[in-house]
């Protein structure tokens, strides 16, 4: 397990994928994004009529208007933008709305997913990127879709309704306009690719900072240790040079592009204004309808570096969705099949981890039921492989790892757990109540239950405490020492058939180890309990011992039968008592 | 410790006590002459920008309507020089801005590399490891940004000002009517953002709050899955996510009354303009071309003036996240440097406690609690100010530089740094293979690919528990310490292992001092000493043969067949 390089990434999904995910998320609301549109449509319709009836008001003043035409004509145009505030402040509220539904519907359906995967697959691929992707790749996707997707949409709808009006004032003109489309397009696409990549440096820049500096300050004491000052700063100076010049590339790459995306927004004016004059000194345009065109070319502009600017953000969003949908793209095999009994047996089983070599050789181990048995041997003989085999978290490369008859690995999760549960040296703590990191296994279990399987694992100060106190390390930390206890604790509430304890007790202070030890063995009286110790504490009082070596039983019995055998349990026993 | 030399183009060095405000003026005053030049450039900008509206009016009045080719041309010309210098005086005053800005970036992070050092050990529990996070990044990054705010407030200010001026130029009610309108939309729209803050702040916390769930439930993915509550922990992350798109839909409600302001006021006040301007063109006060401007001025600059608002967010922003950083920059060191003396060995003292430790031999250190007997191994290593004494003088008496050369402390704590096996263990490949040797750390080595080159992750994190535990004892022996002092040094390691660490420590370090914080008998099996330590004093020192006559102690020790 340790310095597995070459670990299974989780999937990202393909742009299709994407496509697909983003257009779920909308299907799912359809009524609403529908009337999204309609608004922000409205909206951008009622604003357009402003500069195109300025231009009747430009033709009427030259037609000999008065006064009272032109009040008129003006009222006209404050009524639209009233009704563009109206269906402006409505549409912009749906459509906040809409994204918090479905900014909701992700991150829910993420976590449900994630609760669902395989867990040897989530293992070998380590659980930050799966952190990641349910924490800030599922806020990223969030703001894009309750903040800047909004946002963008209007500007787009903006754009399209602005050049759509140029058309209606004067189809010649509005092709005039279009002019300078292709080259925005082309700029924006290749300033799109290499943004990217430049965002994406500076990220990672700013987060290798924040590892490297975060380091020394969790590391203060062994930077003072062992005089590793001059390494640090030097290392700190470096993150900041990189920093530096991945911030220089992007200004190189943004004057670049803000330079052509603000030209061509006034050449796109000029170029009108060019061809409205000429052709109104033709005598082929009204004063009016010339000056509603470049008015409305000069509305354009701002809706259109709206959609540039934040197109970056859609992108990001984009990715970020890719990896969100490549959670749902892990298979997981079905576990369907029926245990009968509780007999669970090791037949001659061969594993590995990823492609890497055995590390267990034929092993055979049949903890008989009712039993305690506790599987000794030194650091790396495949100790807790074996606890893995036992606990369905692994399948076997050949040979069996049987439940009642039936492979544990083909199980259901909710039947296999109610009968085989595995303590491990990591004891996980929720950030929630005591209650609630307790009562896992048994969602009725009344508080006295509670108290008293926290008494059975000489937990005291929990039960002084109280099931109400928020653990946590931001709430009440716990020792290595209490955390274990909760876990242990937690298995007492559960109660299965067969406990694994895989060094379950390792942290506890050597004062209180023993007393755990015993109190645990009494709660679990009558069950099947298989303990992996590197340390021999548990090991004389068990039923029966097995001894690990480099994948395989060495040897097997009782501790007194061991002793008497003089092998390597006898060895280790008299070292470890110190004679 | 000795005082780091400041980077090259960092701030000169403060007397005073460091404030936010001294801070982001520090990180501007180096870069005054870009800053100067930038400002420059955007007011040219600014002024070409505006300027083109300007001239649309005069290509309406002399060109087209009074039918002037000459005159058209002559305007459409000069716009067009207008056209190209805008963009070009615009991107060039951006680059001045964010250069001093990714300068500053660069700078604060050589800070606070700096400041990490100089305060040592003083930053343990005084900053979140989440705070250490966000202060050379996200924090980094704000405070670094308020120059560039500076410059785009800059920007709009020219903007602004020139707008004003040439409207009023074209018909002074017209100009009265958009520098009112600019005011009004900062006037509505600021108190309007202010309120949105406050929901979003709440909502912020909201949202962490929920994310802290969900990664509470991607670590703890194994005890769900394997023990169960998966289904309870779904429905509560289901509860807060609902609670949370609740509060999302209050901020909508306010978010959308500001961005719906926000996008209309502008054109409220164009339309206002066209009446005012048409009912003057009516008159004759105003020329048809001056209409025109002032209703393009009117589109560009009254969106100009909800600017201000976003840079003054930023610059707020800059100022909270300076904030942080000054308070992180203040924090001193937890351990004096004034002592002068070389170490030349001796016995360890320690008063509190009672506990001392011969300058050699193996001293094994018997405690049911751990954490005073920690405490006592931070006195002795100086990593808290007490009484103890080394040799005949106080620790305090001592430079600290030769107190941490010759005096470890080992413990769990201890980091390991992403580096080489061979960086990590910081002497020559002899060296190092024989501290790998007696740490018993081979399979470290093996399966950091059988190389001193093989890396090791930050935190050790591709290590298991055990081979990290080993790595660090390794790396302490390899440092040859006068006197080690290890807190549970193998209290991850199996019985067999722990027999020969023990037996192989004791001999490579026979003629120096050596500490051991452990009840287990393979390490006692090998004390020149053993101290026994009740309730953070030492109740007894001896042999572990002779103390085994106290049954308390014997049962903390000896791993008898439970009754």
């Amino acid at each position: 397990m340790s310095a597995n390089d070459t670990r299974a990434r989780l999937p990202i999904a393909s742009p299709a994928q994407v496509r697909r995910a983003f257009l779920d998320l909308l299907a799912a609301d359809k009524g609403p994004a529908v009337q999204v549109l309609v608004m922000y449509t409205l909206a951008a319709a009622f604003s357009v009529a402003v500069p195109v009836l300025l231009g009747r008001v430009v033709d009427g003043i030259g037609a000999g208007w008065g006064a009272g035409d032109v009040n008129l004509w003006c009222g006209v145009i404050l009524a639209c933008v009233a009704v563009q505030f109206v269906f402006s402040r409505l549409g912009r509220r749906a459509g906040y709305r809409f994204g918090e539904r479905a900014a909701a519907r992700l991150r829910e359906d993420v976590v449900a997913r994630v609760l669902g995967l395989p867990l040897d697959r989530v293992e070998q691929a380590g659980r930050g990127d799966l952190g990641t992707r349910t924490a800030s790749d599922v806020n990223t996707v969030a703001d894009l879709l309750r903040d800047n997707g909004p946002t963008i949409v209007t500007s787009l709808i903006e754009v399209l309704v602005l050049y759509l009006a140029l058309f209606v004032v004067d189809p010649l003109l509005g092709l005039v306009s279009l002019l300078t489309l292709p080259p925005l397009v082309l700029a924006a696409r290749r300033y799109l690719r290499q943004a990217n990549v430049v965002f994406t440096a500076q990220r990672a820049a700013m987060s290798e900072a924040a590892e490297t500096l975060s380091a020394s300050g969790s590391g203060a004491r062994t930077v003072a240790a062992l005089a590793m000052q001059e390494e640090r700063r030097a290392l700190g100076y470096e993150r900041g040079a990189t920093l530096l010049e991945r911030f220089l590339r992007l200004i190189r790459l943004q004057v670049e592009f803000f330079f052509l995306l603000l030209w061509l927004n006034r050449m796109q004016l000029l170029i009108t204004v060019v061809a409205a004059g000429l052709w109104f000194l033709e005598g082929g345009l009204s004063l009016g309808t010339a000056i509603a065109a470049i008015t409305v070319v000069v509305r354009i502009a701002n809706p259109t570096n709206g959609v540039m600017i934040h197109l970056s953000e859609f992108q990001q969003g984009s990715a970020a969705l890719a990896r969100i949908a490549g959670v749902g793209l892990i298979e997981a095999a079905p576990r369907e099949a029926e245990p009968d009994g509780n007999d669970l047996v090791l037949d001659t089983v061969t594993f590995g981890y990823g492609d890497g070599p055995d590390v267990l050789h034929g092993l055979s181990l049949h903890p008989r039921q009712g039993e305690r048995l506790v599987v000794v041997g030194p650091s790396g003989a495949g100790k807790s492989t074996i606890a893995r085999l036992l606990a369905g978290i692994d399948r076997p490369r050949t040979g069996t790892a049987l439940l009642g008859g039936v492979p544990v690995c083909d199980i259901a999760v909710e039947e296999l757990r109610r009968r085989v549960v595995l303590v491990t040296q990591e004891h996980y703590v929720f950030t929630a109540t005591l209650r609630e990191n307790l009562i896992l296994a048994a969602p009725d279990a009344d508080d006295a239950r509670l108290v008293a399987a926290l008494r059975r694992v000489d937990a005291g100060w929990a039960v002084a405490a109280g099931l109400d106190t928020v653990l946590g390390p931001e709430h009440r930390a716990l020792t290595t020492a209490e955390a274990q206890q909760i876990a242990l604790a937690r298995v007492v509430i559960a109660d299965p058939p067969i406990v694994i304890l895989d060094e379950a007790t390792a942290g506890i202070d050597p004062a209180s180890a023993g007393n755990v030890e015993v109190a645990l063995a009494a709660a679990l009286a009558g069950r099947t309990v298989i303990a992996i110790a590197h340390q021999l504490q548990a090991a004389a009082s068990a039923d029966r011992i097995a001894v690990v070596e480099d994948g395989r039983i060495a040897e097997e019995g009782t501790h007194s039968a061991l002793l008497a055998a003089g092998g390597v349990y006898a060895g280790l026993w008299h070292a470890w008592q110190g004679d | 410790m000795p005082s780091r030399p400041r980077s090259g183009t960092g701030a000169p060095p403060l007397e005073r006590p460091l404030t936010p405000l001294r801070l982001l003026t520090g990180l501007a005053r180096p870069h005054s002459g870009r800053i100067a030049l930038g400002a420059l450039y955007f007011l040219l900008a600014g002024g070409a920008s505006m300027s083109q509206l300007w001239m649309l009016g005069r290509v309406v009045d002399d060109g087209l309507i009074a039918r002037d080719g000459g005159d058209f041309a002559f305007w459409l010309a000069l716009m067009a020089i207008a056209v190209t210098a805008q963009p070009t005086f615009w991107v060039l005053g951006y680059r001045q801005f964010n250069s001093a800005d990714a300068a500053n970036q660069r700078v604060i992070v050589e800070r606070l590399t700096d400041h990490l050092n100089t305060a040592g050990t003083g930053v343990r529990g005084r900053v979140s490891a989440g705070e250490l996070v966000n202060l050379p990044s996200e924090d980094m990054r704000k405070a670094a940004h308020s120059v560039t705010e500076i410059g785009f407030l800059t920007n709009n200010l020219a903007m602004f000002t020139i707008g004003s001026a040439l409207v009023w130029s074209i018909h002074p009610l017209l100009g009265g009517i958009v520098i009112a309108g600019s005011v009004v939309t900062a006037l509505v729209a600021g108190p309007l953002l202010k309120r949105l803050q406050r929901r979003q702040a709440d909502y912020r916390d909201m949202i962490g709050g929920l994310t802290a769930q969900a990664a509470d439930i991607v670590g703890g993915l194994r005890v769900l899955r394997g023990i169960g509550g998966d289904l309870m922990f779904t429905a509560r992350y289901r509860e807060r996510s609902t609670a949370l798109r609740d509060r999302g839909y209050d901020v909508a409600n306010s978010s959308s009354w500001i961005h719906a302001l926000r996008s209309s006021m502008p054109i409220v006040f164009v339309a206002v303009i066209t009446w005012a301007g048409a009912l003057l063109a009516v008159g004759g006060a105003l020329t048809i071309g001056g209409l025109a401007s002032a209703f393009s001025f009117a589109t560009i600059f009254i969106a100009v003036s909800g600017n201000f608002i976003i840079s003054a967010n930023y610059l707020v922003a800059s100022w909270v996240a300076a904030g942080r950083l000054t308070r992180f920059l203040a924090i001193s060191t937890d351990v004096d440097d004034q002592g002068s003396l070389r170490g030349e060995g001796g016995e360890l003292r320690d008063p509190d406690s009672g506990l001392t430790v011969p300058d050699t031999g193996l001293t094994v250190l018997v405690t049911a609690e751990t954490a005073p007997a920690m405490e006592a191994c931070e006195r002795l290593a100086r990593y808290r100010d007490s009484e103890a004494m080394w040799g005949a003088h106080p620790l305090e008496a001592y430079a600290l530089a030769d107190v941490r050369e010759q005096i470890m402390l080992l413990t769990d704590e201890d980091y390991l740094f992403e580096a080489t096996l061979a960086e990590t263990l910081r002497v020559g490949p002899d060296a190092a293979s024989d501290a790998i040797a007696t740490a018993c750390a081979g399979d470290v080595f093996t399966a950091l690919g059988g190389s001193f080159d093989g890396r090791i992750a930050e935190g050790g994190r591709n290590l298991s528990g055990g081979q990290r535990q080993r790595l660090r004892l390794a790396r302490a022996l390899a440092a040859g310490p006068r006197a080690l002092l290890a807190v549970e040094p193998t209290s991850a390691v199996d019985s067999h292992t722990e027999s020969l660490i023990a037996a192989r420590v004791t001999a490579a370090r026979a003629a120096q001092a050596t500490l051991v914080v452990t009840a287990s008998p393979l390490w006692l099996a090998h004390a020149d000493r053993v101290v026994w330590m009740v309730e953070g004093k030492v109740r007894a020192t001896g042999p572990h043969a002779g103390l085994l006559a106290d049954p308390e102690y014997r049962r903390l020790t000896s791993h008898e067949e439970p009754a």
